[in-house]
């Protein structure tokens, strides 16, 4: 097969595989794909009710605060801890075929960031709806989005690939993911935290993510602008190292599993 | 040896070693060292040459490493040591049933099967109706897999596998899938596919099978290859 073959194959499945993801993920629910909506505005209403009565923060329009870095975050906790045992779940199709094992993989990362991009369109109508929207800066979104995929894929790749050798990396990536929600700052702001300790939060890719999509959608400021590159510079790194380590065990899966 | 045929799949001093665990290994183990590695060579310096349009058949006692050379040849795991050269496309009929979704019906369950084993999404367009007529599930086709039989899902899968039309084809036993109709039909496919030009690796106990239908065998002892002959070589083997 051509390269170009190859590579179409390589999509072509991908997105069969992503697909997949989706449709299972709705066939038995009498409502179906209306959950795709559904989903996120209950969780919303959910929060946003919670929060009504409790705020920590004194930020304007606390809820639209809350939920621009809580939706990436689920994307991100989801995505990582559902994919970390992932290899050694589908056993049984290492063990068929000679396939692209980045797909299994890659498929969860893109169906759930299909998930996120509906929940994030809906808040964006939410933002329409009651304030105001900056729309140059709505034409810079895809760049957070791009790096928070990149750091997911990252990271997904690595742990599963880990874990199929010692499986104490599910333990310690379920143990680590709410520590992690708490050392992002999503329920509060870094304006609350010494700024001796910035440093710290940013060496945290997630920090710098949440922020910048709070600047875009709601025009929140970010704490330290010459720190923000850190967490793109870790997201890429990480997904690079991702890659390489995933490719290199993806060649002896079958020995493990 | 003679050979007129351009060899398809050339394995050159191919070793897998396996490190035998009998727990799984954790971290906290692997930093105290506490596992203690047994290696275990499943194949050991394998030469093998493989000319197109061959049918070889693999003989062995059990654990003598056929499946792991049919593995390593199919290109699941990849060998410790060694080369391996195939050319063209590989299908294997092992673990027919894997990748089906209960929840996805069985059309999208017979487009993903396809993918996985290497067809392209045109070409599982091309070939639904003969891979259906076959499977003989047209009526259930847009049922949830968790709706049919295990035959059927035998059926379904056997025959996107068969419909993938390899260059190579590797059996680990021969496959009988579903009842005695369909048996047969699946046998008189294979049948078919052993009088055209591909390249089948058979590895079976089933010396009648076989003597029948190859035309080389290749004797697996402890790992290596003991010796490779055409079918006189079945009489040598069942001699001991």
């Amino acid at each position: 097969m051509s390269w170009g073959g190859r590579s179409k194959y390589w999509w072509d499945f991908l997105m069969a595989m992503t697909e997949k993801e989706i449709k299972a993920r709705y066939k038995m629910a009498i409502l179906g794909f209306v959950w795709i909506f559904l989903n996120p505005l209950l969780q919303m209403a959910v929060i946003g009710v919670v929060f009504q009565f409790f705020v920590p923060v004194k930020v304007d329009n606390y809820f639209l605060f809350l939920f621009t870095g809580l939706l990436a975050w689920n994307f991100f906790s989801y995505t990582v801890t559902k994919n970390t045992p992932m290899i050694v779940n589908e056993r049984m199709l290492i063990q068929k075929a000679k396939f692209p094992r980045e797909a299994i993989i890659l498929s969860i990362v893109f169906s759930n960031l299909f998930h996120y991009l509906i929940a994030l369109l809906l808040l964006l109508l939410i933002i329409l709806v009651t304030g105001k929207i900056n729309w140059w800066f709505l034409v810079c979104l895809p760049l957070p989005l791009f790096f928070l995929t990149i750091l997911t894929s990252g990271l997904s790749l690595l742990f599963s690939a880990l874990n199929v050798r010692y499986r104490d990396v599910n333990f310690v990536v379920q143990a680590v993911m709410p520590l992690w929600f708490y050392a992002t700052p999503i329920v509060y702001t870094l304006n609350l935290i010494p700024q001796k300790l910035w440093v710290l939060f940013y060496l945290n890719p997630m920090t710098a993510i949440v922020e910048w999509m709070r600047y875009l959608l709601l025009g929140i400021g970010i704490s330290d602008l010459n720190r923000l590159w850190w967490g793109l510079i870790l997201s890429f790194i990480l997904f690079i190292v991702g890659t390489i380590v995933f490719y290199k065990e993806s060649k002896t899966f079958d020995d493990w599993v | 040896m003679i050979r007129n045929k351009e060899t398809i799949i050339d394995l050159q001093n191919v070793t897998k070693v396996y490190k035998l665990h009998h727990e799984k290994p954790t971290f906290s183990d692997h930093f105290l060292s506490k596992t203690k590695w047994e290696s275990f060579s499943a194949l050991n310096n394998i030469n093998l040459e493989i000319g197109k349009g061959e049918k070889m058949g693999i003989i062995g006692v059990n654990g003598s490493g056929k499946t792991t050379l049919l593995k390593v040849i199919a290109g699941i795991t990849t060998p410790t040591r060694g080369k391996v050269s195939v050319k063209g496309k590989v299908v294997s009929l092992i673990n027919l049933g894997a990748g089906f979704h209960p929840d996805l019906t069985g059309e999208e369950n017979l487009f993903l099967n396809g993918m996985l084993i290497g067809m392209k999404k045109d070409e599982i367009k091309e070939k639904y109706k003969s891979i259906l007529d076959f499977a003989e599930i047209e009526h259930f086709i847009d049922a949830p897999l968790y709706t049919y039989s295990d035959g059927m899902k035998l059926r379904l899968a056997f025959s996107v596998a068969i419909y993938s039309e390899p260059d190579i084809l590797l059996l680990d036993e021969v496959i009988a899938a579903g009842d005695k109709y369909f048996q047969e039909k699946s046998f008189k496919k294979l049948e078919d596919m052993f009088r055209q030009d591909k390249t089948i690796i058979v590895v079976s106990h089933l010396l009648q099978f076989l003597k029948g239908y190859c035309d080389k065998v290749a004797w697996i002892d402890k790992g290596e290859i003991k010796k490779v002959d055409g079918i006189s070589l079945l009489k040598e083997y069942t001699k001991i």
